[in-house]
């Protein structure tokens, strides 16, 4: 199975990069470097998965999700990006993109992050697993009471096991469980980021910066 | 000027629509208007002065007549109160001056004229004032010149604090541009300077490069001081994390969950295992996780390189033994080292806050 992706950056030096280095299973149908030409871009080629920078000249890459996702349910977005600020990263997976990674990932890890997302899994890169672990760290419980709120102890390892640098499959063989558990308990850690109305998320955002 | 503007209103009106237009623009009820001009009537013909001064004002491009009108309304009314002639003169004297004053003040200019006719105006109407015996308008004088003051250079301060401020905006602007300027150059064309002369040694110019990027995203998004390395626990081991991967050509991804004032032992420790991970693990790339939880910081160095037999580190290898664990054990922490041959080194440092 060959992923067909379109790349969305505003750096002509870095989509030449990333073309070149993903893999096999990658097929690179389009690329665009302003919103305005994307979300058409994005519509009419219909791709499995955007590559998506967190900011580009004329907007944020969340503008893009939020014009394509109600025409393209399919499509499957998978932030990239430099240093960003949290408030930005936390916008785009909350517009629905399914993973976020930094733009220093090695070509391997990329393809197969991109080849895990397209599956419908989620992808999240050490930085942002620590941040989501900071943001839903046990606060107030009458205001996270909700099961949405809250991440179980197993994800909360999950999500310590990425932030140390573990792959999946290592973290399946560390916690005896299998590839497939850890990325439902990744999914689920993405539907809480998405959908969770936790108040210090939101501040935890404003107040820090990924770096 | 600075009054709220009124015009006379067609909807409602008795005679000009003077009442019905001041009371719109007040938002009060018409016939309070009215009855006030009645009574002001009653005092010697004031109300009906006061109306027509308002109705010139607000119909006619000639304020001057309306100004005149709203003087003589105001000494029929002073009169009806039994001021004296003298204290009237004097009070109307000061009223037109400061108007005049007003006018000129307010056009911002620097000479005016006007202003200086207006505070004589206002000086004679003072003096009248003082000169009249009845104690209210006595204590009028001296608010008299305090207002022509105020009005006369008012303005003019006014417009000198703007022009500071503008002035300082621009300062500070400058300086702010010197600044990125000058960290510009310090930092970013340095290293490209560098890159250009190590363009064949692809090693040196990532690391180069990554180190650069390092400090940048830190200026640019933790609003952290270039090379500040003391302020924060994960700033210090962002610092650390920096210095192994110049020393030793690796890259070191750094991801953190809360952050704590800086502990040295643990800083120093988590270095050391970074060094021993870039020296003896024959990878590129290092992965450090830092965990601040309420009662307790966490940091894990991890690499997927060759690996040891943890059993089989003679006694004499220093790392490990001082650096790491003996440094952790004597500030109250401890320190696990997992590895085995082939499947990466993971060490562990625990320090109770």
């Amino acid at each position: 199975m060959r992923w067909r992706v379109v790349l969305v950056d505003d750096h002509g030096l870095f989509l030449a990069g990333v073309r070149s280095q993903l893999g096999e299973s990658v097929e690179v149908v389009g690329e665009a470097g302003t919103v305005a030409d994307a979300v058409p871009l994005i519509k009419q080629l219909d791709p499995d998965v955007v590559l998506l920078d967190v900011h580009l000249p004329d907007g944020k890459g969340d503008a893009i999700i939020n014009a394509v996702a109600p025409e393209r349910p399919g499509v499957k977005f998978l932030a990239l990006s430099v240093s960003d600020a949290a408030e930005d990263v936390i916008a785009v997976i909350r517009a629905g993109a399914r993973g976020y990674v930094t733009k220093t990932i090695a070509a391997e890890e990329l393809t197969a992050a991109i080849g895990r997302v397209a599956q419908g899994d989620a992808v999240f890169s050490p930085r942002l697993a620590g941040f989501v672990l900071d943001a839903f760290r046990a606060g107030d419980p009458l205001t996270s009471s909700a099961e949405l709120d809250e991440l179980t102890p197993r994800e909360r390892e999950v999500l310590q096991l990425i932030a140390r640098g573990y792959m999946y499959k290592e973290i399946a063989a560390r916690l005896h469980l299998s590839v497939k558990t850890v990325e439902s308990h990744v999914s689920s850690v993405l539907r809480k980021l998405q959908l969770s109305t936790r108040h210090e998320l939101t501040r935890w955002a404003t107040q820090h910066r990924l770096v | 000027m600075p009054l709220r503007s009124f015009t006379t209103s067609a909807e409602g009106r008795a005679l000009a629509g003077v009442c019905a237009g001041i009371a719109q623009a007040l938002g009060v009820d018409v016939t309070l208007v009215r009855l006030i001009f009645a009574l002001l009537a009653l005092a010697g013909g004031a109300g009906i002065v006061l109306y027509l001064a308002l109705w010139a004002w607000s119909s006619s491009d000639r304020p001057f007549w309306a100004i005149l009108l709203l003087l003589v309304a105001g000494s029929t009314l002073l009169g009806a109160l039994g001021v004296s002639d003298r204290g009237i003169a004097g009070i109307v004297l000061v009223a037109a001056g400061l108007a005049l004053a007003l006018r000129q003040g307010g056009s911002f200019r620097r000479d005016a004229p006007l202003s200086y006719g207006g505070i004589a105006l206002a000086g004679i109407g003072t003096v009248l004032l003082l000169q009249s015996g009845t104690a209210p308008t006595r204590l009028l004088a001296p608010g008299a010149v305090v207002g022509a003051l105020v009005l006369v250079c008012g303005p003019l301060l006014w417009r000198l604090a703007l022009e500071r401020d503008a002035e300082r905006s621009a300062r500070i602007r400058t300086d702010e541009r010197a600044e990125v300027a000058e960290r510009v150059h310090d930092s970013v064309l340095q290293t490209l300077a560098l890159i250009q002369r190590h363009a064949g040694e692809p090693r040196r110019v990532a690391t180069l490069a990554r180190r650069q990027e390092r400090e940048l995203r830190g200026w640019l998004y933790a609003a952290r001081p270039l090379g500040d390395d003391g302020s924060s626990l994960v700033a210090a081991l962002s610092a650390a994390a920096a210095d192994v991967e110049e020393l030793h050509g690796v890259r070191i991804e750094l991801a953190s969950a809360g952050d704590a004032p800086p502990e040295n032992a643990i800083v120093l420790a988590a270095r050391e295992a970074m060094t021993n991970a870039a020296k003896f693990a024959g990878v590129e790339e290092i992965d450090v996780y830092a965990d601040v939880a309420d009662d307790m910081i966490a940091v894990f160095v991890r690499d997927r390189g060759a690996g040891f037999e943890p059993a089989s580190v003679p006694d004499d290898r220093q790392g490990i033994r001082e650096s790491i664990r003996g440094r952790l054990e004597r500030a109250g922490g401890s320190s696990v080292v997992t590895s085995s041959p082939g499947a990466g080194t993971e060490v562990e440092l625990r320090l109770p806050r």
